[in-house]
């Protein structure tokens, strides 16, 4: 692994990415147009619901609200990065062919796109977080920042083994949407969770575990290493199996 | 390989489904020489070309280079949404050349390319505003920053205007007098004393032209 191709790649993509204004300013206004959706339509009524990373007889009663801010500023994150990913993955495949011709290796291509999707993860992360405190206080902020930005992990590695299988992006963008929908727009919340009768699908899902860390940290005091591990093993699956693909497809005969 | 050439093609065959579209290639570059290879739309001209520098694999045969290549894509292949300096930055990183003032860094080959082809003024200009012609500068730009020893052209001059035409030939009998081997891929060769050998691509073999 050479470094300076590496470097060199990240600088170039992320001025690409700095060069697109109105995507770059959507991805910190769709966060706090969400927030606001939310703060607009929920109460602050008590809900109960089971969080199946502690235990499956214990239920949690907190705020409808603040759930549903969680809930969301998670689906948020997940779903950007993800579009993002299937972005930097799928743009300009003939000219990173092109580069690995003249004499980039294809896993400093998509390594050096990883690291300015991990920068925009950490940043849309923090933003997202750092507007709950706004809106309500959780008990464990930071862990709760790690689960935003392990869901952007997560999800984000999701849309670049999407963007390295499909070559076209309505292909890619019907995936991600419909993944994306399902998951961390739906099932992972709680409360659907808790009335689910196969769990088994929700718990293999990408937004399981970065759902669970999310909601754990905001609402209560026990371990979160589980769903944190569970993160990071989730997602480096997804981006070594995007490697291979994106290896596998940008190959140079020699 | 035999040394004393930068090139060998040998009996290439490739089929696209079952359609034949190369049965038996065969063809040697030597150093400091221009090769031309013509042929109608869909001959399959640029699908031998993608098999030379490794873009696609031949379903048989052999193709034998060991010298550092350049190759300009028929298509243009530079990044739009960069500027004009930052795809030679690209690039000059991808060939591990140094920057600086150097001899031999791209920085030095880029100052000297952007004179050699006048695209000088348009070094920080974003691709995207860049007409059709300097575009296909810059891709042509690319493909030699690297001072190749073996070139494969597709389509080099589509685009171009007259004065960049000659340009491009006087800079292509420099690099053939230093040694490069050229390979020159177009639908028409309309100066056919510029090459040391054509070749028509038909029916999927070469034939002397």
């Amino acid at each position: 692994m050479r470094l300076r191709h590496i470097q060199t790649g990240w600088t170039m993509t992320a001025r690409e990415l700095l060069r697109n204004r109105i995507a770059f300013l959507l991805f910190f206004i769709i966060p706090t147009l969400f927030y606001a959706v939310i703060f607009l339509v929920t109460t602050h009524r008590q809900i109960a619901f089971k969080l199946a990373s502690i235990s499956e007889s214990t239920f949690l009663t907190v705020s409808q609200r603040n759930e549903a801010l969680i809930f969301i500023g998670l689906a948020a994150v997940g779903i950007l990065t993800s579009f993002l990913a299937l972005n930097l993955t799928q743009k300009h495949a003939a000219e990173n062919r092109r580069l690995v011709l003249c004499g980039f290796r294809t896993y400093e291509t998509l390594l050096s796109k990883f690291a300015v999707l991990l920068c925009v993860i950490v940043g849309v992360g923090c933003y997202v977080g750092a507007m709950l405190p706004l809106l309500f206080t959780p008990r464990r902020f930071l862990l709760v920042l790690l689960g935003f930005m392990t869901g952007g992990y997560v999800y984000g590695c999701y849309g670049m083994l999407v963007g390295a299988i499909f070559k076209r992006e309505l292909e890619g963008i019907l995936f991600i949407v419909l993944l994306a929908n399902f998951d961390v727009g739906w099932l992972q919340n709680p409360i659907y969770y808790a009335q689910a009768q196969n769990k088994a699908i929700i718990r293999h899902l990408p937004g399981f575990f970065p759902s669970q860390l999310s909601m754990v940290s905001a609402f209560t005091d026990h371990s979160f290493l589980q769903p944190l591990l569970g993160s990071l093993g989730y997602g480096t699956a997804l981006l070594l199996a995007a490697m291979l693909i994106f290896w596998w497809k940008m190959r140079i005969r020699k | 390989m035999n040394p004393e050439n930068v090139l060998e093609v040998l009996h290439v065959a490739k089929s696209f489904g079952r359609h034949p579209v190369l049965k038996d290639v065969t063809f040697r570059i030597q150093p400091g020489k221009i090769v031309g290879i013509t042929g109608e739309n869909g001959a399959g001209k640029s699908t031998l070309l993608k098999i030379i520098v490794g873009w696609i694999s031949p379903d048989s045969g052999q193709v034998i280079k060991k010298v550092a290549t350049g190759y300009c894509p028929q298509d243009l292949c530079v990044f739009e949404t960069l500027t004009v300096a930052e795809n030679f930055a690209y690039f000059g990183a991808a060939y591990g050349l140094g920057n600086g003032n150097l001899p031999g860094s791209w920085t030095a080959k880029k100052e000297w390319l952007l004179k050699r082809f006048r695209f000088e003024t348009y070094e920080k200009t974003l691709v995207s505003r860049l007409s059709g012609g300097t575009k296909q500068k810059l891709n042509f730009s690319l493909a030699v920053l690297h001072s190749p020893l073996l070139l494969v052209l597709d389509e080099p001059y589509s685009g171009f205007d007259w004065e960049t035409y000659v340009h491009f030939w006087d800079y292509a009998e420099e690099m053939k007098s230093n040694g490069t081997g050229i390979l020159i891929v177009s639908h028409f060769v309309y100066d056919r004393s510029k090459f040391d050998t054509v070749f028509e691509l038909k029916g999927g073999t070469l034939q002397c032209a």
